[in-house]
């Protein structure tokens, strides 16, 4: 019962952000304003907890919503739930910013590029979440395997990273994990 | 199969298990290989679910204060109360785009009509002219090197709001963003903000900026990288300049 009406009530309001992000698409700032008013918290939550770092989530933030303001016309409401496109946008940027040590400097110049592509591929989301098939087929695998995944989404935690906390060896880490994935996309294809 | 015979490269990616190396080869491939574009899109749909389970924790009011600098570049005053939801995109004016192509009188009587739905009642332009800011509606057309219109721009001092908006968009390169200035009296260039990638925008403008928006103001946009100039002036080549007249 509750569920249903969570669900509609979210529905209801990631509805009303598709002609938001119309306008935004449109140069209309105020529009950028209110859709930074019902999402902030949502995007702010995602990077605090990639970075677990206040003045890191506060500098990602700000960029998450820049990009917004550039590339609204890309959000295709046909086609993927805003309150989805926002928060991969915001994922994406977390991502980046933990990575950007990592790479050769060459990368670090042409990330910009590379987030335009990744935008280009946002496009191909479509709308309908199965979030019943996930639970269903991430409870199919081992315990530790489905933990490592979600701890790799929710945290942006890299291979190493995994296989150091569990103390297993990184070929041991990435071949579980690899696994884990086929059977995972093979059980959500189903 | 990858080249690498790893499967999985593109959830590896888009879970950010990655790093190094591999992190490198597959932004490559995100840029070059539309098939595993297209994987990456897929994992990003499965996992969406996810999404969901991540609490949301208000920011600090710093954080939309420096989007909005961003935007508009307004370093003084704040944006004060809601912009309102009556600014119709240009192109959706009547007899916009058929005035464009019928020339320059068709056009000049169509801007009116842009700038008509704008006008504050009759009696509030009546203003003294020892008034700092006139309160007449001005636009500016931005040409090119080689005198193609390429951008209009309406601004409208009584609501402190500019408009600006490509004849024929052309968004910039990947990588790159398109940033408004405009340029004073004391010839140097203040930025109005980064452009959507719509090639429109609708901005209102800090007081500050807008005292200095007067007829015969130049209006630039040039080429900066993603985001805008890193300096605070420009820095890629200027698309377009035009001056500021009256409507």
């Amino acid at each position: 019962m509750e569920r249903n009406s969570d669900l509609s009530a979210k529905a209801a309001v990631s509805q009303s952000l598709s002609p938001l992000l119309e306008a935004v698409a449109d140069g209309d700032s105020g529009a950028l304003e209110d859709l930074y008013e019902q999402t902030s918290a949502k995007l702010y939550g995602i990077c605090l907890r990639m970075l677990r770092s206040e003045a890191e989530a506060e500098e990602t933030l700000q960029d998450v919503y820049l990009t917004v303001w550039r590339k609204a016309s890309k959000f295709d409401g046909e086609r993927a739930s805003p309150v989805t496109w926002l928060s991969v946008i915001a994922r994406n940027k977390a991502i980046d910013r933990l990575r950007r040590p990592s790479l050769p400097r060459s990368e670090i110049d042409s990330a910009a590029e590379v987030e335009d592509n990744r935008l280009s591929a946002l496009e191909l989301l479509e709308k309908g979440e199965e979030s019943d098939r996930l639970v269903d087929c991430l409870n199919e695998l081992e315990e530790r395997h489905a933990a490592a995944i979600k701890s790799a989404f929710f945290e942006g935690i890299t291979y190493s990273e995994l296989a150091e906390r569990s103390s297993v060896p990184l070929g041991t880490m990435k071949s579980w994990i690899r696994r884990s994935l086929i059977r995972l996309r093979g059980c959500m294809e189903r | 199969m990858t080249e690498s015979g790893n499967d999985m490269l593109a959830a590896e990616y888009v879970l950010g298990l990655l790093e190094g190396e591999e992190l490198a080869r597959a932004r490559n491939l995100v840029r070059q290989d539309e098939a595993f574009g297209r994987e990456v899109a897929a994992w990003a749909m499965r996992t969406a679910p996810l999404l969901a389970q991540y609490e949301a924790v208000e920011p600090p009011k710093s954080v939309w204060r420096n989007i909005e600098q961003r935007i508009s570049r307004n370093s003084q005053d704040r944006m004060i109360g809601k912009v309102g939801k009556n600014v119709v995109p240009l192109h959706r004016r009547v007899g916009f785009w058929q005035a464009l192509a019928g020339g320059a009188t068709a056009l000049a009587a169509s801007l009116a009509l842009v700038l008509v739905a704008w006008h504050r009642p009759a009696t509030q332009l009546q203003v003294p002219p020892q008034s700092q800011r006139s309160p007449q509606p001005m636009l500016a057309m931005l040409e090119s090197d080689d005198g193609e219109m390429e951008m209009f721009a309406t601004w409208n001092p009584a609501g402190r709001r500019l408009t600006v908006a490509a004849v024929a968009p052309s968004p910039p390169r990947a990588g790159r963003s398109h940033e408004l200035w405009m340029i004073g009296s004391d010839g140097k260039p203040h930025s109005m903000g980064v452009m959507p990638e719509k090639e429109m925008m609708s901005v209102k403008i800090a007081s500050s900026l807008a005292d200095r928006l007067s007829e015969g103001v130049t209006l630039a946009v040039s080429d900066e990288p993603s985001g805008g100039s890193p300096t605070g002036t420009p820095t890629g080549p200027v698309i377009a300049t035009g001056k500021l007249q009256r409507a």
